[in-house]
C-alpha cells in the first residue's frame, strides 16, 4: 500500500521498514494545489492534501502538525470520510527532552497505524538496512547538489521522495548568472518551470532550500556497526536534523542557511510560499535583516511556473541584482 | 433620569456618571468617567459603543481600560511583569500564584486598533516591521512591544507553541528576531487516546492520552522554574495550589454570571459587557483580586435585575450562540440592535472558564486544563461542545465570527457550521469582522439580519 507523507520530516524509512511504500505527497502526479476554488485564508497545499486524501481511499495519508493549515486539514479530511489518515505531531520546540519524547511516541504511534493498515512489524535489521540505504542516497543527492542543474536537482529529489531511488544529476552549465537561493515551503512539479524562468531572467538557483530541496535532505544516519537500536538512532537523528520555519525558535533554519548562502555566493533570496502560509511570509523581513540580502516573495499559483505578474516581479528582481 | 437597566452611549454615560456620583458612588482607584478614556487614551471607539448603564458595568469598563496604566504602576511598585502569549488562561494561573508577579497577554493589544480606531497606527507599523494585513490583528502587539507606549516591557516573555495559530506563532517568532527573548513551551495537538493507551480526563468532558498530559506537565514544570526564578521564590505545589483555588474563584463567578445571564428569559446584561467579563478569566486583567470584586459586582447586578424582571434586551430577541471573539467590539452591539441576544459563547478560551481540578497534583491539573484548550484539539471537539452548549442554552442561531488573517479561521468555520447544521439544524453563518467594522456595517448588518429573520421564522413553524 502507498503511504503519502505531507512532510519530509516524517521518516520514510520507518514506513518502508513496515513493508509499505512511502511517497512524498508533493511528488504525486495527481497532487494538484491550486486546482480548486479556496475559502479565504486556506492554503492551496493543505487543501490539495485534503482533496488528495478524499479520493485516495486505497492509500494512507500522513498529515503533520507542522502548520495550522495541515493540522486542521487533517480534521477536514476525517470529516470528509478518509479513514486511513494519520496526524503526526511534529514538535515545534527542539531544545528539550520533551520534544524528543513527543517525536519518539509519535513514531511508535505511526508504527501502530502502519500495522493496522496492513504493514508488518519491522525487525531492527530491516530498519537499519532502510536507514543505511536512504541515508546513502540523501548523501549522494546532497553532494551532487552544488554542481548540478537546478532543474535536474529538483527532479532527482522528487524521484527520491517518490520511490527512494537516486538518479544521477546532470551538471549545471557553466554560465555567468546571478546566484540565487530559493527558500520556502514545498516546491512542486507544476512550479519547477520557475527555475527555467529564473534562468531566462539571468539568475540561477544555486541553493534550493525549499521543503522539497536540500534543506530536507538530512545527513546520513550514523549507525555504528552491530548497533541493535536503529530506532533510537532514527528518533535522535530526525529530531536533530529538522530544519524548518515552524520550529520555535527557528534559529536552526538560519544556522543552516548562513554557511550555504555564503559559500555559494548567493546575491538574492526568492522566498517561495503558498498564499495563506503565515509561517514563511513572516520570515521575509527577518531573512533580509539577518543576511543583508534582497528578498523577493513569490507566491505559488494554480498555473505552471510563476503567474504573469509574479514573473514580471521575478524578472525585475534579477535585473536589479545585475 | 431613567435608571432602569438599559444601554447608553458615551454621552448618556456622562450624565449617568454625574448622577451616580451624586448618589454617592464609591469607586476603586482606577475609577472615573468613561469619557476620560477617549480624552486621555484616545479610545475613540467608545464614542460608537452602547454600554450597560449600571455602576457594575462602569467598574468593568474602567478596569479593562486602565490595564496598561495599572501594569505600569505595578512595575513602578516593584512587581515583576510576565508577558504570557497564546495559551489563554494557563500560565497566568501560575504567575499570579507567586507574590509580586503579574501576568498579562500582549496578545490583548489586538483590541488596541479597535479601541483607538486605528489612530495609533499600530497595524501600519506592524506592516513596516514585515507583518502585513494578511496576518491577524494581533500583529498590533509587535509595534506595541517596540514603542513601549502601551504595556510595559515584560521581565519575562512566555509563549506556547506547537498546536497554535500559525499567524500568532509567526508574529511571536518575529518578535524574538527583533530581540525580545521568548521562553517557548510546547503544547501538542490534543488527540483521542488510542484504545491501548492510558487515558486522562480533562476539563470540558474531554480526554487525552496520559503521554500528552505528561509532556505538558513537564513543559509547565519548566515554565514554573522560570517563573520561580523571576519571583525569587520557587513555585512549589502548595503555592500553585493556592493560585488554582483563586483562579477557580474567578471561574466560579464567571460560571454563575454566564448561567444567570444566558439562561434568563431575557438578557439582564448586554453582550458586550459579557464578552469583556469573560475575557477577565484569561489573566484577570492584570489584577486577580480586583477581577473577583468586579465580577461579584456584576453578578449581584444581574441577579438583582433578574429578580426584578428587569432586562436590557427584550425576551423576543433571537438567542444566538457566538463563536470567536470579535476584532471590533461594535459587532456585539450590532447583534442586539438587529434583534439578537447572546445565549452562549466560545471566545476561544473555554478552557479558561472550566474549573481546574483541585483533587490532582497542581501541575497535572494545569496540564490537563491547558490540553483542554479548544484551539489545540480537533475542530470536531470544539464543534461538539458548541453543539452541546447550543442545546443547553436553547440557541436559535449560531454566528462564527472570523478574525481577519487568523489561520484557524481558514478551516474551522466550515467544520463548526457543518456540525451545527447536521446535529441541531439551526441557522448558522460565518462573518468576518475587521478591527473597525464601520465600512462593513451594511454587509454585516444584512447578514445578521437574515440570520435573525430566519431564526424568527422558524419559531412559527
Amino acid at each position: 500500500m502507498e503511504v503519502f507523507l505531507t512532510s519530509p520530516w516524517i521518516p520514510a524509512e520507518w514506513v518502508r521498514a513496515h513493508g509499505l511504500q512511502p511517497r512524498g505527497i508533493w511528488s504525486a502526479e495527481t497532487f494538484q494545489p491550486g486546482a480548486w476554488p479556496l475559502s479565504a485564508g486556506v492554503c492551496a497545499f493543505a487543501e490539495a492534501a485534503v482533496r488528495f486524501a478524499e479520493v485516495r481511499t486505497d492509500s494512507a495519508v500522513i498529515f503533520s502538525t507542522a502548520c495550522d493549515q495541515l493540522r486542521r486539514g487533517f480534521d477536514a479530511a476525517i470529516l470528509r470520510g478518509q479513514r486511513r489518515a494519520f496526524l503526526f505531531n511534529l514538535p515545534a520546540t527542539w531544545q528539550t527532552a520533551a520534544a524528543g519524547q513527543i517525536f519518539r511516541s509519535e513514531l511508535e504511534r505511526l508504527g501502530q497505524f502502519l500495522l493496522a493498515i496492513g504493514g508488518r512489524a519491522p525487525s531492527p535489521e530491516m530498519l537499519r538496512q532502510e536507514m543505511l540505504q536512504s541515508g546513502g542516497r540523501r548523501k549522494q543527492l546532497l553532494e551532487s547538489a552544488p554542481a548540478s542543474s537546478p532543474r535536474g536537482f529538483v527532479e532527482a529529489v522528487a524521484r527520491f521522495y517518490w520511490d527512494g531511488a537516486f538518479s544521477p544529476l546532470p551538471p549545471a552549465a557553466p554560465v555567468n548568472q546571478i546566484p540565487l537561493a530559493l527558500v520556502g515551503g514545498p516546491f512542486l512539479a507544476p512550479h519547477w518551470k520557475v527555475l527555467d524562468e529564473i534562468e531566462a531572467a539571468g539568475g540561477r538557483v544555486v541553493l534550493n532550500a525549499t521543503e522539497t530541496g536540500e534543506r530536507s535532505l538530512s545527513p546520513a544516519f550514523e549507525i555504528e556497526a552491530g548497533a541493535n537500536q536503529p530506532f533510537d538512532v532514527l528518533v535522535q537523528s530526525c529530531c536533530d536534523n529538522i530544519v524548518d520555519v515552524f520550529q520555535r525558535p527557528n534559529t536552526r533554519l538560519y544556522s543552516w542557511l548562513k554557511p550555504r548562502l555564503a559559500s555559494r555566493h548567493v546575491r538574492g533570496i526568492v522566498l517561495w510560499l503558498f498564499t495563506g502560509c503565515d509561517l514563511w511570509r513572516a520570515e521575509a523581513q527577518t531573512l533580509r535583516e539577518t543576511f543583508g540580502l534582497p528578498v523577493l516573495l513569490l507566491e505559488a499559483g494554480g498555473e505552471p511556473g510563476a503567474a504573469p505578474r509574479e514573473l514580471n516581479r521575478l524578472q525585475a528582481f534579477v535585473e536589479t541584482l545585475r | 433620569m431613567n435608571t432602569s437597566p438599559r444601554k447608553l452611549n458615551l454621552d448618556g454615560w456622562d450624565d449617568r456618571y454625574e448622577q451616580l456620583r451624586r448618589e454617592g458612588l464609591r469607586e476603586p482607584a482606577y475609577g472615573g468617567p468613561l469619557r476620560r478614556h477617549v480624552v486621555r487614551e484616545k479610545d475613540f471607539r467608545l464614542e460608537q459603543l452602547q454600554f450597560d448603564n449600571s455602576a457594575a458595568a462602569l467598574r468593568l469598563w474602567n478596569f479593562l481600560l486602565t490595564e496598561n496604566e495599572r501594569l505600569h504602576q505595578a512595575r513602578a511598585n516593584g512587581d515583576k511583569i510576565v508577558g504570557t502569549m497564546k495559551d489563554l488562561g494557563t500560565v497566568p494561573v501560575m504567575a499570579y500564584a507567586l507574590p509580586g508577579v503579574r501576568a498579562f497577554y500582549p496578545d490583548g493589544a489586538w483590541w488596541t486598533p479597535c479601541l483607538m480606531e486605528c489612530s495609533d497606527r499600530l497595524l501600519q507599523q506592524a506592516e513596516a516591521m514585515g507583518i502585513d494585513a494578511s496576518f491577524c490583528p494581533v500583529r498590533a502587539m509587535l509595534p506595541a512591544f517596540e514603542n513601549g507606549e502601551h504595556f510595559p516591557r515584560p521581565d519575562l516573555l512566555v509563549c506556547s507553541t506547537g498546536a497554535v495559530c500559525d499567524d500568532f506563532s509567526a508574529i511571536a517568532q518575529r518578535l524574538e528576531h527583533l530581540g525580545h527573548s521568548i521562553f517557548w513551551w510546547e503544547i501538542p495537538r490534543r488527540r483521542q487516546p488510542d484504545p491501548q493507551e492510558a487515558s486522562c480526563a480533562l476539563p470540558g468532558n474531554l480526554f487525552a492520552p496520559q503521554v500528552q498530559v505528561d509532556c505538558v506537565r513537564e513543559e509547565l514544570q519548566r515554565v514554573a522554574q522560570s517563573l520561580g526564578k523571576l519571583a525569587g521564590q520557587p513555585l512549589d505545589d502548595q503555592t500553585l495550589a493556592g493560585g488554582i483555588r483563586k483562579a477557580n474563584e474567578v471561574r466560579r463567578l464567571l460560571q454563575a454570571l454566564r448561567t444567570t445571564v444566558y439562561s434568563a428569559t431575557a438578557a439582564p446584561l448586554p453582550a458586550l459587557e459579557m464578552l469583556v467579563a469573560e475575557m477577565l478569566a484569561i489573566h484577570f486583567c492584570s489584577d486577580r483580586e480586583e477581577t473577583i470584586a468586579v465580577l461579584e459586582d456584576l453578578l449581584a447586578e444581574v441577579q438583582s435585575r433578574v429578580r426584578q424582571n428587569q432586562f436590557v434586551i427584550g425576551a423576543d430577541a433571537v438567542r444566538v450562540f457566538w463563536v470567536n471573539p470579535v476584532a471590533d467590539l461594535r459587532a456585539m452591539n450590532l447583534l442586539e440592535e438587529l434583534g439578537g441576544r447572546i445565549c452562549g459563547s466560545d471566545y476561544m478560551f473555554t478552557h479558561a472558564l472550566d474549573l481546574i481540578p483541585e483533587n490532582l497534583p497542581p501541575l497535572d491539573a494545569l496540564a490537563r486544563t491547558a490540553l483542554a484548550d479548544p484551539m489545540v484539539g480537533p475542530t470536531a471537539d470544539r464543534a461538539g461542545r458548541i453543539v452541546r452548549e447550543c442545546q443547553a442554552g436553547h440557541a436559535e442561531a449560531v454566528v462564527v465570527s472570523r478574525i481577519p488573517g487568523a489561520s484557524h479561521c481558514a478551516r474551522e468555520g466550515e467544520i463548526i457550521l457543518e456540525t451545527v447544521r447536521r446535529k441541531i439544524g439551526i441557522p448558522a453563518i460565518e462573518l468576518e469582522i475587521p478591527p473597525v467594522c464601520d465600512a462593513m456595517l451594511p454587509t454585516l448588518g444584512s447578514r445578521l439580519q437574515a440570520l435573525i429573520e430566519t431564526a424568527k421564522a422558524r419559531r412559527t413553524k
